[in-house]
């Protein structure tokens, strides 16, 4: 697994030598240390001051004010805790069990595998953004229900994708080696092809994550998401454009902050895959499956 | 034949009276207007032809379909409509009406004295009179002498002001055609329905027959439906459509700044705190009332209506007889105050917090006040969620009493004032959120003697003050503004507007310059 974890690494500091990766990265960071050091910067974004509503940036407010007056900065700034926390919980949610449940299908191949694929198919089959809707209809409007349901929603790629890859390698020499030498399912599973296949599953974490982000945005924009007054850049957004008039910046700026993310997201997805397929093309079949 | 007092007659002829000038200065303004195919923005489908549903939804055809036995001028005058004349007996236990000759329905059936009777039967049947209904609980009986003349018998002598509401709120149906009313208009209205497209609007066409002279002066009449507010400013601003009616406040005001004609009536809506006194800390009185100071109404009408509207303490407008200016500065937003309230409430601050804020996703204004209250809340000390619920489930909520407390408007606040409890919260009997026996019954005899009130004027005044003494004191309901329902945004082409007292869009005398 360290060795798994140190070819990441090794593809991270490949991507970083790339600019259009590398300006992702960094923007990312700079989303990522706002959001997890809010706490102590001079921003508050519930404190209403309706007298100042509807201002435009200014030296005092860099991305000026909301209709209760609160700092649109503020709200972007712990908005992306919101984005970010849902884009993490529901890779994680997805991750645990998509993972699990593609390894077992492509390893075992028989009825299990029709079985688990078959309600997979069942979870792709439904749109993802009604199927969050209905979830959280059930499970009330939180930023928890949120998460659950675009984790849930995200568990078809992982499990498609580790199925894939599981059923392409658990043929090669070296499973065969660790099976011969007495390793059960579990250990072949989780100790054997996991540490070979993380590479497109960290492309698919990454991919979900910007779709996280998006469907978070997306039900917040349609009044499904986190309750006001937790600060949402979906929400600001289908606040904002009420606001279009007045104030522009309202929606403009949560709106461009919410695109830079994806649009980093996904040149940092597509540059790994596009890594991950010039490292395959042009090793022997041995070596790329071969580490352990 | 029924002999008519000095009064009967006095008021008989004022009614006339005040008709002459409306009627003259309608026919100078229609003289100045040109006809052709006035073209309308709306913000909401249509729900059905019933006249007896007075909807926010049906207000852009109910008073084009239709006629009222009375009409109102916008500052509460009584006009003739279908009735020619009234007379209230002096002991105003009934009223006889005498209705307008050479009227017809649009079927082609004359409008005679049955589908006057047939109307008040709808109104009186609780399945099929709708909002009706209600009103029609000071009637007894009804008959019709001939078929001209109606008379109305009361259960008890009822106040003039409430007699009147009652006949505006009477629309004539075509007998013929009252039981398929919901799908098929079937009035006497200055137009007629040509098609419907659900969900995109409808067609309607001038009445060749139509008893009003000159009127109405549009020959074609095309409702389009639009799902957003700012797509309906968007077709104005572009020349799609000549009027925006029931736009909100806030693209209402950015017009008028842009040149635009902004019309509010007289019939606006006042946005009420309900709180559901049987639940958790809202059965204590002391904290219930704390909530008279707690709200920004200053900043609720800001933020939430663009500044449109008023301030109010009490569920008037301020056209009401019973509306009272200083209920607003004595109950204005006063933290200190509240928390003197919420001391003497003896509440631990467990008991005080844990409950949610019923909030309807659905409609922006509603969100945005709703914050307000949840950060005065926080300043004094009452952190509180908002329960966030969308279309037919907040609704449902709302109208079921399922919730703690929540905003919503209540309407009629311009009429005779006991008319406030044909709102859920304001019900005195059957009423969904606070349930029976009234937990209020302060309350409801104070409505009782507003009701009884047909003596002199300071009989009723003692009324309506106790009224608003016994409403801040129960807290059970906070208004905090009142905001415009219906309003008209129109192109500078346009003329010939009508305000209703119920702010119902009346096109006939309209036109373009």
């Amino acid at each position: 697994m360290s060795e798994a974890l140190r070819s990441l690494g090794k593809l991270l500091r490949r991507l970083a030598g790339r600019r259009g990766p590398a300006l992702g990265l960094a923007f990312l960071a700079l989303v990522a240390s706002a959001a997890t050091f809010a706490g102590v910067l001079p921003l508050d974004p519930l404190a209403q001051s309706i007298a100042d509503s509807l201002k435009p940036p200014s030296a005092e407010s860099w991305f000026g004010t909301d209709e209760l007056g609160r700092d649109i900065l503020a709200r972007v700034v712990y908005g992306a805790r919101t984005s970010l926390v849902t884009a993490c919980g529901a890779v994680l949610i997805a991750g645990l069990i998509g993972i699990p449940v593609g390894l077992v299908a492509g390893f075992y191949g028989d009825w299990r595998d029709s079985l688990l694929m078959r309600c997979v198919d069942v979870l792709l089959a439904l749109p993802n953004v009604l199927f969050a809707m209905t979830l959280i209809a059930v499970l009330g409007r939180s930023q928890a229900a949120a998460l659950i349901a675009v984790g849930v929603a995200g568990i078809p790629g992982f499990a498609r994708i580790a199925r894939a890859q599981v059923m392409a390698l658990r043929q090669l020499d070296f499973v065969t080696a660790v099976r011969s030498f007495g390793g059960g399912p579990g250990y072949l599973m989780f100790r054997t092809i996991l540490p070979n296949i993380l590479s497109p599953l960290v492309v698919q974490a990454i991919v979900l994550a910007s779709i996280a982000i998006l469907l978070e945005a997306a039900l917040a924009f349609l009044g499904v998401g986190v309750p006001p007054p937790t600060p949402s850049w979906g929400e600001m957004l289908r606040t904002g454009k009420s606001y279009l008039y007045e104030a522009p910046t309202y929606a403009v700026l949560p709106g461009l902050v919410l695109t830079l993310t994806i649009l980093s997201l996904d040149t940092i997805g597509r540059a790994l895959t596009a890594l991950l397929d010039h490292d395959e093309a042009g090793m022997p079949a041995e070596a790329a499956g071969g580490r352990r | 034949m029924m002999k008519l007092s000095r009064r009967q007659v006095c008021m008989t002829g004022l009614a006339l009276a005040g008709a002459a000038p409306l009627l003259a200065a309608g026919a100078a303004a229609a003289q100045q207007l040109k006809g052709g195919t006035l073209r309308v923005a709306v913000l909401s489908e249509l729900a059905n032809f019933d006249p007896q549903q007075l909807s926010t939804v049906n207000f852009h055809v109910i008073k084009n379909l239709y006629d009222s036995l009375i009409e109102y001028t916008p500052d509460g005058k009584p006009q003739p409509g279908l009735a020619s004349a009234w007379t209230i007996a002096p002991d105003k236990s009934s009223v006889k009406l005498t209705l307008r000759d050479g009227v017809s329905f649009h079927s082609g059936a004359p409008f005679k004295s049955d589908s006057v009777l047939a109307t008040l039967q709808k109104g009186a049947d609780p399945k099929r009179g709708k909002n009706v209904f209600s009103t029609m609980s000071i009637v007894k009986d009804w008959s019709a002498p001939d078929e001209r003349t109606v008379v109305i018998n009361f259960k008890a002598p009822a106040p003039e002001r409430q007699i009147l509401d009652l006949l505006q709120f009477l629309i004539p149906i075509d007998p013929k055609g009252i039981d398929t009313v919901e799908t098929i208009p079937a009035g006497t209205g200055p137009y007629t329905l040509v098609n419907r497209a659900v969900g995109q609007g409808l067609t309607l066409k001038a009445n060749p027959k139509y008893w009003r002279e000159k009127q109405p002066i549009a020959q074609d009449l095309v409702f389009t439906v639009f799902s957003e507010d700012a797509a309906a400013t968007a077709a104005l601003e572009s020349g799609a459509v000549d009027i925006v009616y029931n736009g909100s406040s806030r693209s209402a005001v950015r017009l008028k700044g842009a040149g635009y004609q902004v019309f509010a009536g007289p019939g606006p809506l006042v946005q009420v705190f309900r709180i559901n006194s049987t639940r958790g800390p809202f059965r204590n009185k002391s904290f219930r009332q704390a909530f008279n100071h707690l709200m920004d109404r200053a900043s609720i009408l800001r933020v939430g209506y663009a500044g449109m509207g008023k301030v109010v303490a009490l569920p008037w407008a301020p056209a009401s007889p019973a509306f009272d200016e200083g209920y607003t500065k004595a109950y204005a937003y006063d933290l200190d105050k509240a928390k003197k309230l919420i001391a003497a409430s003896g509440l631990s601050a467990d008991e005080m917090k844990g409950w949610k804020l019923l909030v309807n996703g659905s409609d922006e204004p509603s969100i945005a006040i709703s914050q307000i209250v949840q950060g005065s809340l926080q300043k004094v000390g009452i952190p509180i969620e908002l329960d966030m619920r969308q279309g037919a489930e907040y609704v449902t909520a709302l109208l079921g009493g399922d919730f703690a407390a929540t905003f919503g408007a209540v309407g009629n606040v311009q009429k005779f004032p006991s008319r406030v409890t044909t709102n859920s919260i304001y019900r005195t009997s059957g009423n969904p959120i606070l349930k029976d026996p009234h937990p209020h019954p302060a309350y409801v005899a104070a409505i009782a003697k507003v009701d009884a009130a047909a003596g002199g004027e300071a009989e009723v005044k003692a009324a309506y003050d106790n009224l608003n003494r016994v409403l801040v004191d129960e807290a059970f309901g906070i208004p905090t503004n009142s905001y415009d329902v219906g309003l008209i945004v129109a192109s500078g082409k346009i003329g010939g507007i009508t305000l209703d007292i119920d702010n119902l869009f009346v096109a006939r005398t309209i036109g373009f310059k």
